[in-house]
C-alpha cells in the first residue's frame, strides 16, 4: 500500500446488513478497498453482488453496519445525517443513470443546486455554474430545460452539476445506461478528459466496454471484493450480464 | 440554504403550479374572506354607531326624559315591561319641573309622534314617514339643518300655526318638480303648509329622519295627537357634557320630588342617554366578535387541511426530487424549510387573496345597503398572521415526512 495520504478513500471490513422480514441480507461482508486521488475506477459485479450497497456507502447515503470509511481524510462512518449531507455536498459530485435533473429548471438552475446547499451567494453560484457547463461544452444550453435536451446534453447538464462545488470524487452510476452507443462514447470522452485533469472518478457499470475505459476495476461478488484490479480484457463483450 | 432561498423556491414551485396552487387555497380564501368581510361590517357598524348614529338619536351632550326606554339594544324582561307601562305618561307639566330644575344656558324641547303615518300632495303620496310635533328649538338639537325654506319659528307654535318642515325623501316624492315651499300637505285630514325642507341625513337610520314631517308641537296636539296633552319625550341639551351629567342628577331630583317618591321606590319614568345606549352596541359587538373566531376557525382548518393533503400529494410525487436534494447536500432543515415555505406562501397567498375579496365584498355591501364599511389594520395584519400559521401548521406534517425520506429509497422511486 502506497503513502496513506495520497489515499481518497480507505475502507476497512466495511460489513452492510439489511433486515428484509424476518430474514438479514448481508449485502457487504467485510470489504478492504484503497483507492488513490486521481484514480478511475469501475466498479463491476453482478446484481446481488452489493455493487449498489457499497456505492451508496461510498456515496455517503447511507452508513456502514460495521467498519470504517476514511473519506478524505474523514472518518465518516459513525456521522449523523445531517453531517452526511454537508459531506455528499462538498466530497461527493453524483452521477445518475437517469440524470435527475430537476424538470421544470434550465441547465443553469439545475447546476447551481448543490451550491445552494453549500451556501454560496447567488451571483457567485451562476458564474460557477456557468463555468462548469462550459466545462462539458454547454455554454450554449444554459436557460435550456431538460425536455429541450438530447440524452447526451441531459448527462452533461447533470456532470456539471456533479463539479460545480468541486468535490474530491465523482460517483457515477451507471452514467450511459439510458445512452446510445455513440453517446455513451461522447460521455465517456468527458469522464476520460476530467480524469486526465485530475478528478477521481468512481463509475459502476455492468457494461464492460465501459468499464474498460477506466484504470482499475474493482469486482464484487457475493458482497466480497472478487478482485482489486479486475482483468476485464479477456472477457467478449457478449459476455455481459 | 437560506429563508430567501426557501421562499424563492416556494414561489416557483406555487407558480408553476398556478391551477393547483389556487384550489388548494379555496378553504384559506373563504375563512380569511369571512373574517374580514365580518370586521369590516362591524367596525363599519361600530364607527356608524359612535359617530353618527348616537349623536343623530341623541344630539350631543342631550339626555332625554322619557316614560319607559324608546331606544334599547339587548332585551327587556317582562318585568321591566310593566313596570315602565305602569309608569304616567309626560305632559306639559313635567316641561315644567325639568326647566326649573335646569341652569340656564341648557335647552329644553319636547316632542310627540304617532309612528309611522303617510302624507299626500294631491295625487302623490308617501307611505312609512313620520310626523314628529316639536316644540320650539326640536330641531337644532336634533342636530337637523334646513336646506331649503325656513325651520319652525316661535311664533308657529305659539299660534298653533299648521305648517311643516319636510325631510328631502318626501320632497321628492310629492314635489319631484318645482318647489315644495308654500304647497300644502295633508296628514290624514288635516293641511299642513310647507314652509322648509330638510337636509339630507343619509347613512343606516338616515332613511327614517329623511322622510320625516316636523310640525309645531301645539299643532300637532291640537290635530294629528292621538294622546292630546301627552308627551313622548322631553330633551335636555347641555352645553357641555360635564353640565349633562349635572343636569341629569338635577332633573331626576326634581321629578322625584314632583312625583313625590319616596327615597326607597324606582324612578317612574326614565332618563335615557347616548353612553346607555353606546354599552348596549358593545354588548352585541362583544358578541359579534366572540361568535367570529369559532366560524373562522371551522373555514381554516378545513383550509389548513386541504393544503395538508395537497402537499403530501406534492411530497409523494416529488419523492425523487426530495431523494436528489438530499443527495446532492441538503440536510433535512433544508427540506423542511422548502416545504414549510412552501405551505406558508401558499397558505398566505390564500390569506392575501382572503383579504382583497373580503375588503371587495365589505364594499359591495356598502355600496348596495346602507351598512357602512371600515376595514381596521389589525384585521389585516390579523389576517396575514392567520394565514401564516394555517401554512405554518399544516406544513409540518408532510414536510417532516419530507425531510425524513431516505435519499437511496427515494432515488429509487419511479
Amino acid at each position: 500500500m502506497e503513502a496513506s495520504k495520497d489515499l481518497i478513500i480507505i475502507t476497512r471490513d466495511l460489513t452492510k446488513d439489511y433486515q428484509m422480514g424476518s430474514e438479514t441480507v448481508h449485502a457487504l461482508r467485510g470489504v478492504d478497498v484503497d483507492i488513490g486521488r486521481n484514480e478511475y475506477i469501475a466498479v463491476m459485479g453482478p446484481s446481488g453482488s452489493g455493487k449498489s450497497t457499497f456505492m451508496n456507502l461510498i456515496g455517503c447515503l447511507d452508513t456502514p453496519t460495521s467498519g470504517e470509511y476514511v473519506l478524505n481524510g474523514q472518518a465518516v462512518q459513525d456521522l449523523d445525517d445531517d453531517e452526511l449531507a454537508r459531506i455528499r455536498n462538498r466530497e461527493i459530485g453524483f452521477v445518475f443513470q437517469t440524470f435527475n435533473l430537476l424538470p421544470r429548471a434550465t441547465s443553469l438552475h439545475n447546476v447551481e443546486l448543490p451550491l445552494i446547499y453549500a451556501g454560496v451567494s447567488a451571483s457567485e453560484r451562476r458564474e460557477r455554474a456557468e463555468e462548469a457547463l462550459r466545462m462539458v461544452d454547454l455554454a450554449d444550453r444554459m436557460e435550456h430545460r431538460p425536455n429541450e435536451l438530447s440524452g447526451g446534453q441531459r448527462q452533461r447538464v447533470a456532470i456539471a452539476r456533479a463539479l460545480v462545488n468541486r468535490p474530491s470524487i465523482l460517483l457515477a452510476d451507471e452514467p450511459t445506461g439510458n445512452l446510445d452507443s455513440a453517446t455513451s462514447a461522447e460521455i465517456m470522452a468527458v469522464f476520460t478528459h476530467l480524469h486526465d485533469t485530475g478528478q477521481t472518478i468512481i463509475m459502476v457499470t455492468h457494461e464492460y466496454d465501459i468499464a474498460a475505459r477506466a484504470e482499475r476495476v474493482i469486482m464484487l461478488r457475493d458482497g466480497q471484493i472478487e478482485s482489486h484490479d479486475a482483468d476485464i480484457s479477456a472477457v467478449p463483450h457478449a459476455a455481459a450480464p | 440554504m437560506s429563508l430567501l432561498e426557501g421562499l424563492r423556491l416556494a414561489l416557483s414551485q406555487i407558480w408553476s403550479h398556478k391551477l393547483k396552487s389556487f384550489f388548494s387555497l379555496v378553504g384559506v380564501i373563504i375563512g380569511i374572506t369571512f373574517l374580514i368581510a365580518v370586521i369590516t361590517i362591524v367596525e363599519g357598524m361600530n364607527r356608524y354607531v359612535r359617530e353618527d348614529f348616537a349623536g343623530s338619536i341623541f344630539g350631543i351632550n342631550t339626555f332625554t326624559v322619557v316614560r319607559r326606554p324608546t331606544v334599547q339594544m339587548g332585551r327587556m324582561t317582562d318585568e321591566e315591561r310593566r313596570r315602565y307601562a305602569r309608569n304616567p305618561q309626560l305632559t306639559m307639566h313635567d316641561v315644567g319641573v325639568v326647566r326649573g330644575a335646569v341652569p340656564a344656558g341648557t335647552i329644553v324641547t319636547w316632542d310627540s309622534d304617532r309612528g309611522f303615518d303617510q302624507v299626500r300632495y294631491g295625487e302623490r303620496e308617501r307611505k312609512n314617514i313620520r310626523v314628529i310635533g316639536g316644540s320650539e328649538g326640536y330641531s337644532s338639537v336634533q342636530g337637523w339643518t334646513v336646506q331649503e325654506g325656513r325651520g319652525l319659528s316661535p311664533l308657529d307654535e305659539r299660534r298653533g300655526l299648521k305648517v311643516a318642515v319636510i325631510g328631502p325623501d318626501i320632497a321628492d316624492k310629492l314635489f319631484p318638480a318645482g318647489s315644495p315651499l308654500g304647497k300644502e300637505i295633508r296628514v290624514g285630514p288635516f293641511r299642513f303648509q310647507v314652509v322648509g325642507v330638510f337636509q339630507r341625513r343619509g347613512g343606516l337610520l338616515g332613511g327614517i329622519w329623511d322622510a320625516a314631517i316636523l310640525v309645531p308641537f301645539s299643532a300637532y296636539d291640537e290635530t294629528l295627537s292621538r294622546n292630546p296633552g301627552k308627551l313622548e319625550e322631553i330633551s335636555v341639551k347641555a352645553p357641555s357634557p360635564k353640565a349633562m351629567d349635572a343636569a341629569m342628577a338635577d332633573v331626576e331630583g326634581a321629578m322625584r320630588a314632583d312625583r313625590r317618591l319616596r327615597p326607597a321606590r324606582d324612578d317612574n319614568f326614565y332618563l335615557q342617554t347616548s353612553s346607555g345606549l353606546l354599552s348596549a352596541w358593545d354588548k352585541i359587538n362583544g358578541i359579534l366578535l366572540t361568535a367570529l373566531p369559532g366560524l373562522v376557525s371551522i373555514a381554516l382548518v378545513v383550509g389548513g387541511i386541504v393544503i395538508m393533503n395537497i402537499m403530501l400529494v406534492s411530497v409523494s410525487q416529488r419523492t425523487r426530487e426530495i431523494g436528489l436534494r438530499k443527495a446532492l447536500g441538503a440536510r433535512q432543515s433544508d427540506v423542511l424549510l422548502q416545504f414549510l415555505a412552501e405551505s406558508s406562501v401558499l397558505s398566505l397567498l390564500g390569506a392575501g387573496l382572503g383579504v382583497g375579496v373580503g375588503v371587495g365584498l365589505a364594499q359591495v355591501v356598502q355600496a348596495l345597503t346602507p351598512l357602512p364599511a371600515s376595514t381596521p389594520w389589525w384585521s389585516l395584519a390579523l389576517a396575514i398572521g392567520l394565514g401564516v400559521a394555517v401554512g405554518l401548521t399544516s406544513g409540518v406534517y408532510p414536510a417532516r415526512r419530507a425531510a425524513r425520506l431516505d435519499p437511496i429509497v427515494a432515488l429509487r422511486t419511479e
